[in-house]
Protein backbone atom coordinates (compact mmCIF):
# COMPACT_ATOMS: atom_id res chain seq x y z
CA UNK A 1 0.00 0.00 0.00
CA UNK A 2 3.05 2.54 -0.51
CA UNK A 3 3.56 4.14 -3.80
CA UNK A 4 7.11 4.31 -4.97
CA UNK A 5 9.11 7.27 -5.31
CA UNK A 6 12.95 7.93 -5.36
CA UNK A 7 14.31 7.60 -1.67
CA UNK A 8 14.74 10.38 0.30
CA UNK A 9 12.17 12.55 -1.42
CA UNK A 10 8.59 13.01 -2.57
CA UNK A 11 4.95 11.74 -1.44
CA UNK A 12 3.83 8.27 -0.08
CA UNK A 13 1.10 7.22 0.59
CA UNK A 14 0.27 4.75 3.74
CA UNK A 15 -1.59 3.73 6.14
CA UNK A 16 -1.41 3.79 9.11
CA UNK A 17 -0.73 1.02 11.41
CA UNK A 18 -0.64 2.11 15.24
CA UNK A 19 -4.38 1.44 15.83
CA UNK A 20 -6.92 -0.11 14.21
CA UNK A 21 -8.53 3.53 13.12
CA UNK A 22 -5.97 2.55 9.68
CA UNK A 23 -5.87 6.27 9.22
CA UNK A 24 -4.74 7.02 5.16
CA UNK A 25 -1.67 9.17 5.68
CA UNK A 26 0.26 11.12 3.09
CA UNK A 27 3.68 11.50 4.23
CA UNK A 28 5.60 13.95 2.09
CA UNK A 29 9.69 13.99 2.38
CA UNK A 30 12.20 16.20 1.75
CA UNK A 31 15.38 15.57 3.55
CA UNK A 32 15.31 14.75 7.04
CA UNK A 33 11.79 17.37 6.97
CA UNK A 34 9.13 14.77 7.08
CA UNK A 35 5.09 16.37 6.48
CA UNK A 36 2.69 13.76 8.00
CA UNK A 37 -1.06 14.25 7.00
CA UNK A 38 -4.30 12.34 6.86
CA UNK A 39 -3.44 11.58 10.69
CA UNK A 40 -6.01 11.41 13.76
CA UNK A 41 -4.04 11.86 16.18
CA UNK A 42 -0.27 12.29 17.50
CA UNK A 43 0.79 8.85 17.08
CA UNK A 44 -0.14 8.52 13.62
CA UNK A 45 2.18 11.63 12.75
CA UNK A 46 4.98 9.87 14.63
CA UNK A 47 4.54 6.79 12.94
CA UNK A 48 4.43 8.70 9.55
CA UNK A 49 7.14 9.88 10.24
CA UNK A 50 9.42 7.06 11.41
CA UNK A 51 7.94 4.61 8.97
CA UNK A 52 9.70 6.62 6.02
CA UNK A 53 13.27 7.64 8.11
CA UNK A 54 13.95 4.25 10.29
CA UNK A 55 10.52 1.62 10.14
CA UNK A 56 10.18 0.26 13.88
CA UNK A 57 7.74 -3.29 14.53
CA UNK A 58 6.11 -3.80 18.09
CA UNK A 59 7.51 -7.75 18.45
CA UNK A 60 4.89 -10.51 19.81
CA UNK A 61 6.04 -14.10 20.14
CA UNK A 62 5.88 -17.30 22.22
CA UNK A 63 9.09 -18.83 24.28
CA UNK A 64 9.38 -22.62 24.94
CA UNK A 65 8.64 -23.50 28.73
CA UNK A 66 9.41 -26.46 30.97
CA UNK A 67 6.10 -27.44 31.10
CA UNK A 68 3.94 -30.03 29.67
CA UNK A 69 0.75 -28.17 30.22
CA UNK A 70 1.86 -24.93 28.52
CA UNK A 71 4.23 -25.30 26.52
CA UNK A 72 4.71 -21.77 25.47
CA UNK A 73 4.48 -18.54 26.82
CA UNK A 74 3.74 -15.31 25.15
CA UNK A 75 6.34 -12.15 25.19
CA UNK A 76 6.30 -9.24 23.82
CA UNK A 77 8.54 -5.61 23.56
CA UNK A 78 7.66 -3.04 25.46
CA UNK A 79 7.66 -0.96 22.72
CA UNK A 80 8.52 -0.86 18.92
CA UNK A 81 12.09 -1.84 17.86
CA UNK A 82 13.64 -1.63 14.30
CA UNK A 83 12.32 -3.69 11.99
CA UNK A 84 15.62 -4.43 10.73
CA UNK A 85 16.13 -6.20 14.32
CA UNK A 86 12.95 -8.56 14.49
CA UNK A 87 14.74 -11.39 13.39
CA UNK A 88 17.74 -11.25 15.35
CA UNK A 89 14.86 -10.92 18.40
CA UNK A 90 13.24 -13.66 17.51
CA UNK A 91 16.52 -15.93 17.57
CA UNK A 92 17.24 -15.14 20.46
CA UNK A 93 13.97 -15.99 21.92
CA UNK A 94 13.28 -19.26 20.22
CA UNK A 95 16.65 -20.37 21.23
CA UNK A 96 15.88 -20.15 25.18
CA UNK A 97 13.78 -22.04 27.41
CA UNK A 98 11.92 -20.51 30.41
CA UNK A 99 10.80 -22.33 33.90
CA UNK A 100 7.27 -21.92 34.80
CA UNK A 101 5.56 -20.37 36.61
CA UNK A 102 6.08 -16.55 35.31
CA UNK A 103 3.55 -13.84 35.69
CA UNK A 104 2.04 -11.36 32.94
CA UNK A 105 4.99 -8.17 33.28
CA UNK A 106 7.60 -9.88 34.17
CA UNK A 107 10.65 -8.99 32.80
CA UNK A 108 12.59 -11.76 30.17
CA UNK A 109 15.12 -9.27 28.91
CA UNK A 110 15.97 -5.88 30.18
CA UNK A 111 17.28 -4.52 26.94
CA UNK A 112 16.55 -5.24 23.40
CA UNK A 113 17.11 -2.33 20.93
CA UNK A 114 15.79 0.14 24.15
CA UNK A 115 13.02 -1.97 24.68
CA UNK A 116 12.31 -4.26 27.12
CA UNK A 117 10.78 -8.14 27.08
CA UNK A 118 8.06 -8.88 28.99
CA UNK A 119 5.51 -11.81 29.67
CA UNK A 120 2.15 -10.93 28.78
CA UNK A 121 0.35 -13.80 29.86
CA UNK A 122 0.12 -15.42 33.67
CA UNK A 123 1.18 -19.06 33.26
CA UNK A 124 -0.40 -21.51 35.42
CA UNK A 125 -2.77 -19.09 34.94
CA UNK A 126 -4.28 -17.91 38.81
CA UNK A 127 -6.39 -20.91 40.36
CA UNK A 128 -10.19 -19.70 40.80
CA UNK A 129 -11.87 -19.52 43.93
CA UNK A 130 -13.62 -23.25 44.90
CA UNK A 131 -17.20 -22.82 43.68
CA UNK A 132 -20.13 -22.41 46.57
CA UNK A 133 -22.58 -25.10 45.76
CA UNK A 134 -26.56 -25.48 46.95
CA UNK A 135 -27.58 -23.41 49.23
CA UNK A 136 -24.44 -21.46 50.12
CA UNK A 137 -24.61 -17.38 50.09
CA UNK A 138 -22.69 -15.73 47.70
CA UNK A 139 -19.73 -14.11 48.73
CA UNK A 140 -20.08 -10.09 49.29
CA UNK A 141 -19.04 -7.86 46.86
CA UNK A 142 -15.38 -6.58 47.75
CA UNK A 143 -14.62 -4.03 45.28
CA UNK B 1 -26.73 -33.60 40.76
CA UNK B 2 -25.55 -30.24 41.84
CA UNK B 3 -27.84 -27.40 42.11
CA UNK B 4 -26.92 -23.45 42.07
CA UNK B 5 -29.17 -20.65 42.56
CA UNK B 6 -27.80 -17.60 40.95
CA UNK B 7 -29.30 -14.04 39.98
CA UNK B 8 -27.57 -14.52 36.54
CA UNK B 9 -25.43 -16.97 34.52
CA UNK B 10 -23.10 -16.24 31.90
CA UNK B 11 -22.26 -18.47 29.29
CA UNK B 12 -18.82 -18.72 28.27
CA UNK B 13 -15.70 -16.75 30.03
CA UNK B 14 -14.06 -15.16 26.81
CA UNK B 15 -13.82 -10.98 26.57
CA UNK B 16 -17.69 -10.84 26.54
CA UNK B 17 -18.40 -13.13 29.14
CA UNK B 18 -15.96 -11.56 32.07
CA UNK B 19 -16.89 -8.08 31.06
CA UNK B 20 -20.43 -9.07 31.72
CA UNK B 21 -20.67 -10.63 34.07
CA UNK B 22 -17.95 -8.23 36.19
CA UNK B 23 -20.76 -5.43 35.18
CA UNK B 24 -23.56 -7.40 36.96
CA UNK B 25 -21.72 -8.51 39.93
CA UNK B 26 -20.15 -5.03 40.22
CA UNK B 27 -24.42 -4.29 40.54
CA UNK B 28 -24.87 -6.84 43.53
CA UNK B 29 -25.87 -9.61 41.62
CA UNK B 30 -25.06 -13.00 42.35
CA UNK B 31 -23.28 -14.64 39.02
CA UNK B 32 -22.00 -17.52 37.43
CA UNK B 33 -19.38 -18.03 34.45
CA UNK B 34 -19.91 -21.38 32.88
CA UNK B 35 -16.73 -22.10 30.46
CA UNK B 36 -15.92 -24.78 28.36
CA UNK B 37 -12.28 -24.83 28.48
CA UNK B 38 -10.09 -24.85 31.75
CA UNK B 39 -9.15 -21.61 32.27
CA UNK B 40 -10.92 -17.85 31.65
CA UNK B 41 -10.18 -15.70 28.59
CA UNK B 42 -11.15 -17.14 25.39
CA UNK B 43 -9.92 -16.89 21.79
CA UNK B 44 -7.89 -13.47 23.60
CA UNK B 45 -5.24 -15.82 24.99
CA UNK B 46 -4.25 -17.18 21.94
CA UNK B 47 -4.17 -13.84 19.43
CA UNK B 48 -0.76 -12.86 21.41
CA UNK B 49 -0.61 -10.19 18.93
CA UNK B 50 -0.65 -6.25 20.06
CA UNK B 51 -3.20 -3.63 19.20
CA UNK B 52 -6.19 -4.73 21.65
CA UNK B 53 -7.05 -2.33 24.23
CA UNK B 54 -6.56 1.26 22.47
CA UNK B 55 -10.11 2.27 23.21
CA UNK B 56 -10.82 0.62 26.61
CA UNK B 57 -7.61 1.40 28.44
CA UNK B 58 -5.62 3.76 25.65
CA UNK B 59 -3.22 0.93 25.92
CA UNK B 60 -1.50 -1.11 22.96
CA UNK B 61 -2.26 -4.42 24.37
CA UNK B 62 -1.80 -8.16 23.73
CA UNK B 63 -4.56 -10.54 23.93
CA UNK B 64 -3.55 -12.02 26.70
CA UNK B 65 -2.84 -8.89 28.63
CA UNK B 66 -6.24 -7.59 27.87
CA UNK B 67 -7.46 -10.91 29.09
CA UNK B 68 -6.10 -10.54 32.64
CA UNK B 69 -7.42 -6.90 32.94
CA UNK B 70 -10.96 -9.09 33.43
CA UNK B 71 -9.58 -12.38 34.76
CA UNK B 72 -8.09 -11.09 37.60
CA UNK B 73 -10.99 -8.71 38.81
CA UNK B 74 -13.34 -11.49 38.04
CA UNK B 75 -11.06 -13.92 40.30
CA UNK B 76 -11.49 -11.29 43.31
CA UNK B 77 -15.23 -10.20 42.87
CA UNK B 78 -17.14 -13.72 44.37
CA UNK B 79 -18.09 -14.36 40.88
CA UNK B 80 -18.50 -18.06 40.60
CA UNK B 81 -16.58 -19.80 37.89
CA UNK B 82 -17.37 -23.26 36.83
CA UNK B 83 -14.58 -24.07 34.56
CA UNK B 84 -14.09 -27.02 32.38
CA UNK B 85 -18.07 -27.43 32.22
CA UNK B 86 -20.21 -27.22 29.20
CA UNK B 87 -23.32 -26.16 28.92
CA UNK B 88 -25.69 -28.54 27.55
CA UNK B 89 -29.44 -26.84 27.88
CA UNK B 90 -31.03 -23.76 28.77
CA UNK B 91 -34.77 -24.23 29.25
CA UNK B 92 -37.52 -22.26 31.11
CA UNK B 93 -38.42 -22.62 34.58
CA UNK B 94 -41.34 -21.16 36.61
CA UNK B 95 -39.21 -17.81 37.77
CA UNK B 96 -36.31 -18.03 35.20
CA UNK B 97 -34.15 -20.21 33.49
CA UNK B 98 -32.90 -23.52 34.01
CA UNK B 99 -29.03 -23.47 32.75
CA UNK B 100 -27.60 -26.80 33.06
CA UNK B 101 -24.10 -28.08 32.49
CA UNK B 102 -21.45 -30.65 32.28
CA UNK B 103 -18.67 -30.08 34.67
CA UNK B 104 -15.22 -32.42 34.14
CA UNK B 105 -14.98 -32.29 38.36
CA UNK B 106 -18.34 -31.63 39.49
CA UNK B 107 -20.70 -33.74 37.17
CA UNK B 108 -23.61 -32.04 36.14
CA UNK B 109 -24.33 -29.06 37.68
CA UNK B 110 -27.97 -27.44 37.14
CA UNK B 111 -28.23 -23.37 37.88
CA UNK B 112 -31.93 -21.57 38.55
CA UNK B 113 -30.95 -18.44 37.03
CA UNK B 114 -32.77 -15.02 36.81
CA UNK B 115 -31.33 -14.00 34.07
CA UNK B 116 -28.98 -15.91 31.15
CA UNK B 117 -26.31 -13.81 29.47
CA UNK B 118 -25.18 -15.82 25.95
CA UNK B 119 -21.58 -14.90 25.85
CA UNK B 120 -20.46 -18.22 23.60
CA UNK B 121 -18.50 -16.54 20.65
CA UNK B 122 -18.36 -17.79 17.84
CA UNK B 123 -16.66 -20.61 15.50
CA UNK B 124 -14.47 -20.27 11.99
CA UNK B 125 -15.82 -21.64 9.07
CA UNK B 126 -14.14 -24.52 7.20
CA UNK B 127 -13.48 -26.30 4.07
CA UNK B 128 -16.73 -27.55 4.02
CA UNK B 129 -18.43 -24.31 4.25
CA UNK B 130 -16.59 -22.93 1.31
CA UNK B 131 -16.79 -26.34 -0.80
CA UNK B 132 -13.22 -26.64 -2.17
CA UNK B 133 -12.71 -29.34 -4.37
CA UNK B 134 -9.84 -32.13 -4.89
CA UNK B 135 -8.80 -34.70 -2.53
CA UNK B 136 -9.00 -34.72 1.71
CA UNK B 137 -5.32 -34.97 2.61
CA UNK B 138 -3.84 -33.54 5.93
CA UNK B 139 -2.65 -30.36 6.13
CA UNK B 140 -6.02 -28.03 6.01
CA UNK B 141 -6.92 -26.46 8.67
CA UNK B 142 -9.06 -23.11 9.42
CA UNK B 143 -6.02 -20.11 10.77
CA UNK B 144 -7.71 -19.87 14.28
CA UNK B 145 -6.71 -23.65 15.05
CA UNK B 146 -3.58 -23.18 13.59
CA UNK B 147 -3.02 -19.83 15.49
CA UNK B 148 -4.07 -22.17 18.65
CA UNK B 149 -1.16 -24.55 18.08
CA UNK B 150 1.33 -21.79 17.30
CA UNK B 151 0.92 -20.09 20.44
CA UNK B 152 -0.55 -22.29 23.01
CA UNK B 153 0.42 -25.57 22.05
CA UNK B 154 4.11 -25.02 20.36
CA UNK B 155 3.24 -26.68 17.38
CA UNK B 156 4.17 -25.77 13.33
CA UNK B 157 1.24 -26.59 11.21
CA UNK B 158 3.50 -26.85 8.32
CA UNK B 159 6.39 -25.26 6.03
CA UNK B 160 4.80 -23.87 2.85
CA UNK B 161 1.53 -22.51 3.43
CA UNK B 162 -1.04 -21.13 1.24
CA UNK B 163 -4.38 -19.02 2.94
CA UNK B 164 -7.31 -19.08 1.83
CA UNK B 165 -9.13 -15.90 2.84
CA UNK B 166 -8.05 -12.60 3.53
CA UNK B 167 -9.94 -12.20 6.97
CA UNK B 168 -7.76 -10.81 9.99
CA UNK B 169 -7.34 -14.10 11.53
CA UNK B 170 -5.29 -15.34 8.11
CA UNK B 171 -3.48 -11.98 8.21
CA UNK B 172 -2.00 -12.46 11.10
CA UNK B 173 -1.48 -16.18 10.74
CA UNK B 174 0.32 -14.90 7.95
CA UNK B 175 2.71 -12.95 9.37
CA UNK B 176 2.99 -15.10 13.29
CA UNK B 177 4.16 -18.34 10.46
CA UNK B 178 6.31 -16.37 8.73
CA UNK B 179 7.80 -15.00 11.79
CA UNK B 180 8.48 -18.56 13.32
CA UNK B 181 10.09 -19.59 10.03
CA UNK B 182 7.28 -20.84 7.08
CA UNK B 183 7.14 -19.49 4.01
CA UNK B 184 3.87 -18.17 3.13
CA UNK B 185 2.98 -18.36 -0.09
CA UNK B 186 -0.07 -16.70 -1.20
CA UNK B 187 -2.76 -15.17 0.67
CA UNK B 188 -5.83 -15.87 -1.79
CA UNK B 189 -8.88 -13.47 -1.24
CA UNK B 190 -12.15 -14.49 -3.72
CA UNK B 191 -13.60 -10.74 -3.47
CA UNK B 192 -11.55 -7.74 -4.94
CA UNK B 193 -11.47 -5.99 -2.01
CA UNK B 194 -9.55 -7.25 1.37
CA UNK B 195 -11.56 -8.93 4.26
CA UNK B 196 -9.48 -8.07 7.06
CA UNK B 197 -8.20 -4.54 7.95
CA UNK B 198 -5.91 -2.30 5.68
CA UNK B 199 -3.77 -1.97 9.04
CA UNK B 200 -3.42 -5.89 9.15
CA UNK B 201 -2.44 -5.94 5.12
CA UNK B 202 0.24 -3.55 5.30
CA UNK B 203 1.72 -5.21 8.57
CA UNK B 204 1.54 -8.84 7.92
CA UNK B 205 1.34 -8.96 4.02
CA UNK B 206 3.08 -5.60 3.04
CA UNK B 207 5.67 -6.31 5.54
CA UNK B 208 6.75 -9.76 4.52
CA UNK B 209 6.64 -9.13 0.78
CA UNK B 210 3.82 -12.10 1.06
CA UNK B 211 1.85 -12.10 -2.09
CA UNK B 212 -2.27 -10.78 -2.03
CA UNK B 213 -4.45 -12.30 -5.01
CA UNK B 214 -7.69 -10.47 -4.99
CA UNK B 215 -10.53 -12.15 -6.95
CA UNK B 216 -9.17 -15.23 -7.22
CA UNK B 217 -10.28 -18.81 -6.05
CA UNK B 218 -8.22 -21.99 -4.71
CA UNK B 219 -10.26 -24.27 -7.33
CA UNK B 220 -8.62 -27.48 -5.82
CA UNK B 221 -6.59 -29.01 -2.85
CA UNK B 222 -4.18 -31.35 -4.33
CA UNK B 223 -2.07 -33.99 -2.27
CA UNK B 224 -2.60 -37.77 -1.55
CA UNK B 225 -1.76 -38.50 2.13
CA UNK B 226 -0.27 -34.48 2.91
CA UNK B 227 -1.32 -31.39 0.81
CA UNK B 228 1.29 -30.81 -2.37
CA UNK B 229 -0.36 -27.91 -4.14
CA UNK B 230 -3.35 -25.46 -4.42
CA UNK B 231 -4.92 -24.39 -7.88
CA UNK B 232 -5.79 -20.91 -8.16
CA UNK B 233 -7.68 -18.88 -10.62
CA UNK B 234 -8.43 -15.33 -11.26
CA UNK B 235 -12.35 -14.67 -11.47
CA UNK B 236 -14.04 -13.46 -14.34
CA UNK B 237 -17.48 -12.51 -14.35
CA UNK B 238 -17.93 -14.25 -11.20
CA UNK B 239 -16.60 -17.69 -12.36
CA UNK B 240 -13.41 -18.73 -11.95
CA UNK B 241 -11.45 -19.14 -14.98
CA UNK B 242 -9.25 -22.14 -14.76
CA UNK B 243 -7.46 -21.53 -18.29
CA UNK B 244 -6.20 -18.37 -16.55
CA UNK B 245 -4.84 -20.13 -13.31
CA UNK B 246 -1.88 -21.52 -11.96
CA UNK B 247 -0.29 -24.11 -9.60
CA UNK B 248 0.78 -23.21 -5.85
CA UNK B 249 3.25 -25.68 -4.46
CA UNK B 250 2.66 -26.04 -0.72
CA UNK B 251 2.36 -28.48 2.36
CA UNK B 252 -0.34 -26.25 4.50
CA UNK B 253 -3.82 -24.57 3.12
CA UNK B 254 -5.00 -22.13 6.37
CA UNK B 255 -8.60 -21.46 5.81
CA UNK B 256 -9.78 -17.77 6.85
CA UNK B 257 -13.21 -17.77 5.36
CA UNK B 258 -15.32 -16.14 7.91
CA UNK B 259 -16.77 -16.69 11.41
CA UNK B 260 -20.23 -17.57 12.88
CA UNK B 261 -21.91 -17.45 15.95
CA UNK B 262 -21.67 -20.37 17.80
CA UNK B 263 -26.25 -20.26 18.47
CA UNK B 264 -26.75 -24.36 18.65
CA UNK B 265 -27.79 -23.46 22.38
CA UNK B 266 -29.84 -20.55 21.55
CA UNK B 267 -31.62 -22.48 19.20
CA UNK B 268 -32.45 -24.93 21.19
CA UNK B 269 -33.32 -22.94 23.92
CA UNK B 270 -36.25 -21.47 21.65
CA UNK B 271 -34.44 -18.09 20.69
CA UNK B 272 -35.02 -16.61 17.25
CA UNK B 273 -32.12 -15.99 14.87
CA UNK B 274 -31.34 -13.27 12.54
CA UNK B 275 -30.45 -14.06 9.28
CA UNK B 276 -28.53 -10.89 8.49
CA UNK B 277 -25.77 -11.93 11.84
CA UNK B 278 -26.52 -15.42 12.29
CA UNK B 279 -26.66 -14.46 16.27
CA UNK B 280 -30.01 -13.69 18.43
CA UNK B 281 -32.66 -11.17 17.09
CA UNK B 282 -31.98 -8.74 20.27
CA UNK B 283 -34.12 -5.66 21.37
CA UNK B 284 -32.58 -2.33 22.28
CA UNK B 285 -32.09 -4.05 26.15
CA UNK B 286 -30.02 -6.82 23.80
CA UNK B 287 -32.49 -8.87 25.57
CA UNK B 288 -33.39 -12.24 23.04
CA UNK B 289 -36.70 -12.96 21.82
CA UNK B 290 -36.42 -15.32 25.10
CA UNK B 291 -37.40 -13.02 27.86
CA UNK B 292 -34.42 -12.54 30.49
CA UNK B 293 -31.85 -14.35 28.09
CA UNK B 294 -29.48 -11.77 26.53
CA UNK B 295 -26.69 -11.86 24.04
CA UNK B 296 -23.29 -9.80 23.63
CA UNK B 297 -19.97 -10.38 21.55
CA UNK B 298 -19.37 -12.57 18.80
CA UNK B 299 -21.95 -14.89 19.76
CA UNK B 300 -24.49 -11.69 19.01
CA UNK B 301 -22.38 -10.60 15.69
CA UNK B 302 -18.97 -11.11 14.66
CA UNK B 303 -16.87 -8.18 15.77
CA UNK B 304 -13.50 -6.82 14.62
CA UNK B 305 -12.51 -5.37 17.55
CA UNK B 306 -12.52 -7.05 21.86
CA UNK B 307 -12.98 -3.54 22.84
CA UNK B 308 -16.09 -2.81 21.22
CA UNK B 309 -16.97 -6.24 22.27
CA UNK B 310 -16.39 -5.29 25.93
CA UNK B 311 -18.41 -1.95 25.73
CA UNK B 312 -21.10 -4.12 24.30
CA UNK B 313 -20.92 -6.71 27.34
CA UNK B 314 -21.64 -4.24 29.77
CA UNK B 315 -24.59 -2.66 27.82
CA UNK B 316 -25.79 -6.20 28.02
CA UNK B 317 -25.03 -6.29 31.53
CA UNK B 318 -26.56 -3.19 32.79
CA UNK B 319 -29.59 -4.18 30.96
CA UNK B 320 -30.10 -7.10 32.20
CA UNK B 321 -30.05 -5.79 36.05
CA UNK B 322 -32.91 -3.61 34.95
CA UNK B 323 -35.19 -6.44 33.86
CA UNK B 324 -34.09 -8.29 36.94
CA UNK B 325 -34.69 -5.17 39.27
CA UNK B 326 -38.36 -5.11 37.39
CA UNK B 327 -37.34 -2.20 35.35
CA UNK B 328 -40.91 -1.67 32.99
CA UNK B 329 -39.53 -2.13 29.54
CA UNK B 330 -39.39 0.78 27.46
CA UNK B 331 -41.26 1.50 24.30
CA UNK B 332 -39.05 0.53 21.05
CA UNK B 333 -39.21 1.07 17.51
CA UNK B 334 -37.34 -1.74 15.23
CA UNK B 335 -34.48 -0.38 13.55
CA UNK B 336 -33.41 -2.35 10.19
CA UNK B 337 -30.57 -1.94 7.36
CA UNK B 338 -30.90 -0.04 4.94
CA UNK B 339 -29.33 0.54 1.29
CA UNK B 340 -25.56 -0.89 1.60
CA UNK B 341 -25.62 -1.93 5.02
CA UNK B 342 -25.01 -5.75 6.00
CA UNK B 343 -26.80 -5.64 9.22
CA UNK B 344 -27.28 -3.19 12.07
CA UNK B 345 -27.37 -4.49 16.00
CA UNK B 346 -29.20 -4.09 18.21
CA UNK B 347 -32.29 -4.48 15.82
CA UNK B 348 -34.39 -2.06 18.15
CA UNK B 349 -33.93 1.37 19.62
CA UNK B 350 -35.14 2.95 22.72
CA UNK B 351 -36.16 6.82 21.73
CA UNK B 352 -36.12 7.50 25.62
CA UNK B 353 -32.36 7.30 26.17
CA UNK B 354 -28.72 6.56 24.23
CA UNK B 355 -28.73 4.13 21.69
CA UNK B 356 -25.45 2.66 20.48
CA UNK B 357 -25.47 0.34 17.37
CA UNK B 358 -22.93 -1.51 15.70
CA UNK B 359 -23.63 -1.47 11.93
CA UNK B 360 -21.14 -3.56 9.12
CA UNK B 361 -21.26 -1.94 5.63
CA UNK B 362 -22.04 -4.04 2.25
CA UNK B 363 -19.34 -2.40 0.09
CA UNK B 364 -16.45 -0.37 -0.34
CA UNK B 365 -16.68 3.57 -0.57
CA UNK B 366 -14.45 6.78 -0.05
CA UNK B 367 -16.39 9.92 1.02
CA UNK B 368 -19.47 7.91 2.25
CA UNK B 369 -22.88 9.23 4.21
CA UNK B 370 -24.21 7.21 7.05
CA UNK B 371 -28.17 7.66 7.30
CA UNK B 372 -30.37 7.32 9.36
CA UNK B 373 -33.92 8.13 9.08
CA UNK B 374 -37.45 7.17 10.18
CA UNK B 375 -40.60 7.18 7.68
CA UNK B 376 -39.60 10.13 5.78
CA UNK B 377 -37.46 11.68 8.31
CA UNK B 378 -33.63 12.40 8.63
CA UNK B 379 -32.58 11.67 12.28
CA UNK B 380 -28.42 11.76 11.99
CA UNK B 381 -25.82 12.13 8.74
CA UNK B 382 -22.67 11.42 9.30
CA UNK B 383 -19.60 11.54 6.79
CA UNK B 384 -17.26 8.80 6.21
CA UNK B 385 -13.98 9.44 4.47
CA UNK B 386 -13.54 5.72 3.33
CA UNK B 387 -15.84 2.35 4.95
CA UNK B 388 -15.26 -1.16 3.90
CA UNK B 389 -16.95 -4.43 5.51
CA UNK B 390 -14.17 -5.61 6.86
CA UNK B 391 -14.22 -2.53 9.34
CA UNK B 392 -17.55 -2.38 12.06
CA UNK B 393 -19.00 1.10 11.96
CA UNK B 394 -20.30 2.21 15.67
CA UNK B 395 -23.14 4.74 16.00
CA UNK B 396 -24.48 6.52 18.82
CA UNK B 397 -27.35 8.44 18.80
CA UNK B 398 -28.43 10.82 21.86
CA UNK B 399 -31.17 10.57 24.02
CA UNK B 400 -33.94 12.55 22.46
CA UNK B 401 -32.13 12.60 18.89
CA UNK B 402 -34.28 10.22 17.77
CA UNK B 403 -38.35 11.19 17.65
CA UNK B 404 -40.74 8.95 19.51
CA UNK B 405 -43.15 7.73 16.57
CA UNK B 406 -47.33 8.40 16.32
CA UNK B 407 -48.91 6.35 18.47
CA UNK B 408 -50.64 3.61 17.24
CA UNK B 409 -48.02 3.82 13.78
CA UNK B 410 -45.35 1.35 13.60
CA UNK B 411 -42.20 3.14 12.62
CA UNK B 412 -39.24 1.97 11.47
CA UNK B 413 -35.33 3.17 12.14
CA UNK B 414 -33.29 2.68 8.77
CA UNK B 415 -29.83 3.20 8.55
CA UNK B 416 -28.49 3.27 5.21
CA UNK B 417 -24.57 4.78 3.31
CA UNK B 418 -24.67 6.61 0.47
Amino acid sequence: MTKQSPAGTGDRELVCIACPMACRLTVVQAGQVVTVTGNRCPTGETYGREEILAPRRMVTAVVPTDSLDFPCAPVRTDRPIQRGLVQRLLHELYASTISLPVRQGQVLMDDFDGARVVFTRTLPPDDVPPVRLAGEPSAPITT
Amino acid sequence: MIRRQVDAVVVGGGSAGLAAALQMRAAGLSVAIVERDPFLGGILLQCIHSGFGLREFKEDLTGPEYAERFIRPVLASGIDVFLDATVVDISEEPHGRAVTALSRGLGVVRFSASVVVLAMGCRERNRGNVAIAGTRPAGVLTAGLAQRLVNIEGCIPGRNVVIVGSGDIGLIMARRLTLVGCTVRAVVEIQSYPSGSARNIVQCLNDNSIPLYLGHVVTRIEGRNRVEAVQVAPLEDGNAAPDAGFRIPCDTVLLSVGLIPENELSRAAGVPINDGTAGPWVDADLMTGAPGIFACGNVLHVHDLVDFVTEEARRCADRAVAFLQGEPKRRMLAVSPGANVRYVVPNACAPDRQNVFFLRPLVVKNDAVLEVRMGGREVKTRRFAHVQPSEMIRLALEQGSVPFPDEGTTAVLEVAIR
